[in-house]
């Protein structure tokens, strides 16, 4: 063994690197991304409370030690929990109406006679009012009830009023869906929306790439094809292909894992094939930027990591801060994925995920004119 | 295809094409004549790709004109030009004939047309036991072949070789100009790329270049005589000489 020759070959490595400036800057960018990222959403700071539409009815009642209401206890304590923030609604529809379009992640009916009922001893049910769709948003909405309600007792106004353990229990009131699920059955859209549009970005990026670095793509560009006909041609075949493994993984989820799919068939798959018209001409676009395989998968997390953390796929989107959530609009992955829980767990039709498809829309169209002016870019 | 070309199939005027600082064209003339084998020759980066690139439509001129058989580089020339690049671009894990069915299919060719020209195209340059096989598999020289037969398979009237027999052995060499002279006498025309200059020889004109400019054109045996010596090598290297010295063109 010579010392010298391993130098040789360490050297000649990081010669390499420094002839690669691409590479190494997405080394060095990659990593601190994705770690401002984890430490932005795994911090205290990284998230806000999610909002809650509180309709509080309670009129309350008068003791001898002063009027009570255990609605305006209950509101309250909802207002110190860090998980939640209260916004007071009047009427329950109202509320209703903001957890269907997503502005608050639940509203918390406080009943007209709750104050009387409890201190007659009678049972009495607070609604949650959640979509039942998405866990991250349901479930801490009905923890910070139960937490409230089961701290009801310790409070001033509830000691004054006499009882240990108020009668009082949550009535979880899901818009579609469920909340008892399992986790499979919300996570399921997830996978299926991931998968797609990881395995579909890689495969069309390597292909171009290939294409272009083969020289066959030049011999594209000297036939009578457009390049929109070259895109097209494209699209069809990976859609097709990406389709083809969508319903492989649907058919299992189904089949053999028993997940649930309330809504219908085909526009899961119609989710997905306006997602991957996008995907397709982002791989395109982004293999012109690449000069290599080792490139191309470079790209991989920088295009994937911030969607997976912004795009509620891990963190409800409505926890974060503002401009971010801003920016998470811009996702497909957001998009893609509230639409297949929608359709999936929820149920819900065409017309409740039209602003979603809209969306993913405006998305591929972005990202077909975005395709053909890289071609355009390669024939000058 | 209008045949209103009057016997020009490509023609550049003061052609000039640039990559940032570097002018890889620098006011290139050449008339290329309907039916001739027309070969370019100059050194590495004379700007023999570049023509060649610009003719198939892959270049805009930063200045200057081209027309291709009578029209501008484009898609509507295009379906009448057959362009084989330097290295064999062809589909490494597709088989021989589906990689040929594929380009005359994108050329144009209805299905049917298109597999009798497949076969007919394997059979001239005999790869017709090599149809099934993937190009992966095959020798370089077998490739070279394929390219060749990717680029001819929708019949071109033009047909532009970059640099066709550049690492093929002598045989094979050979093989390939009974190919180009074959297609030559079946009315294409051709224009080749190269910078081994006894291929020249085999041309019907020689137009030689050199950083981007045409130092001089005409058949092998004037370009000699303009010189005053044995070889196209010679040749050239007289010829830039004068060019380079203000001297003027062979022709």
């Amino acid at each position: 063994m010579k010392l010298s020759r391993i130098a040789a070959i360490a050297l000649r490595i990081l010669r390499q690197f420094r002839h690669d400036p691409r590479t190494v800057a997405l080394i060095m960018i990659v990593p601190l991304v994705v770690m401002a990222l984890i430490g932005y959403l795994i911090g205290d700071a990284g998230k806000g409370p999610l909002p809650v539409a509180v309709v509080n009815l309670d009129a309350g009642t008068d003791m001898p030690s002063g009027h009570i209401s255990l609605g305006a206890t209950i509101t309250a304590a909802l207002g110190r929990n860090g998980q939640v923030a209260v916004e007071p609604s009047t009427s329950v529809q109202a509320a209703t109406e903001r957890v269907r379009s997503g502005e608050v992640a639940g509203a918390v009916i406080l009943p007209a006679d709750l104050t009387q009922d409890v201190l007659g001893g009678a049972p009495v049910s607070v609604d949650v009012v959640v979509m039942g769709t998405n866990p991250g948003l349901q479930g801490p909405v009905i923890g910070a009830t139960q937490e409230a309600i089961a701290n009801l007792a310790k409070t001033a106004g509830a000691a004054a009023a006499g009882f240990k353990a108020p009668p009082l229990s949550i009535r979880p009131a899901p818009l579609e869906g469920g909340v008892g699920l399992s986790p499979l059955d919300y996570d399921a859209p997830i996978l299926l929306t991931f998968f797609a549009f990881f395995l579909t970005f890689l495969l069309t990026s390597v292909s171009f790439l290939r294409e272009r670095s083969s020289g066959t793509l030049e011999r594209l560009m000297a036939s009578p094809a457009s390049r929109l006909e070259v895109l097209l041609g494209y699209l069809l075949g990976f859609i097709g292909f990406a389709m083809a493994q969508a319903l492989l993984i649907l058919g299992y989820a189904t089949w053999v894992l028993d997940v649930r799919i309330a809504g219908s068939i085909w526009l899961v798959l119609l989710v997905i094939a306006i997602l991957l018209v996008g995907v397709v001409n982002l791989g395109i676009a982004l293999s012109f930027y690449a000069r290599n395989e080792l490139q191309v998968v470079q790209f991989i997390p920088l295009v994937l990591i911030p969607q997976v953390f912004l795009g509620g796929l891990i963190w409800p989107v409505q926890t974060l801060w503002t401009p971010l959530r801003w920016l998470s609009q811009l996702f497909p992955l957001t998009h893609s994925t509230v639409a297949l829980r929608a359709v999936m767990v929820g149920g819900e039709g065409f017309g409740d995920i039209a602003g979603r498809l809209l969306a993913l829309l405006a998305f591929s169209v972005a990202m077909v004119a975005i395709g053909v002016l890289a071609l355009r870019k390669y024939h000058a | 295809m209008s045949q209103a070309t009057n016997g020009v199939a490509i023609e550049a005027t003061g052609l000039v094409r640039t990559f940032g600082r570097v002018r890889a064209l620098d006011g290139l003339d050449l008339t290329v004549r309907t039916g001739e084998i027309l070969g370019l020759v100059g050194p590495n980066g004379a700007g023999k790709t570049t023509f060649i690139r610009s003719v198939a439509g892959l270049l805009r001129p930063t200045a200057g004109s081209i027309t291709v058989l009578g029209r501008a580089p484009g898609r509507r020339v295009a379906a009448h030009v057959g362009y084989m690049t330097q290295s064999a671009a062809l589909y490494e894990d597709l088989p021989v004939r589906d990689n040929l069915m594929f380009f005359a299919r994108l050329f144009g060719l209805p299905k049917d047309e298109a597999r009798s020209r497949t076969a007919a195209v394997l059979a001239v340059v005999e790869l017709t036991g090599r149809g099934r096989v993937p190009v992966r598999t095959l020798s370089g020289g077998m490739r070279q072949l394929t390219n060749l037969a990717c680029a001819m398979v929708h019949g071109p009237k033009l047909l532009l070789l970059d640099e066709p027999t550049v690492g093929i052995d002598p045989v094979l060499r050979l093989k390939l100009w009974e190919h180009f002279r074959n297609m030559n006498a079946d009315g294409t025309t051709i224009v080749l790329t190269t910078h081994v200059m006894e291929e020249a020889e085999r041309c019907h004109r020689v137009a030689m270049i050199t950083a981007g400019r045409m130092i001089a054109v005409g058949a092998p045996e004037e370009l000699l005589r303009a010189a005053g010596v044995g070889t196209i090598e010679e040749a050239y290297l007289v010829l830039r000489e004068r060019d380079a010295n203000g001297n003027g063109r062979a022709s």
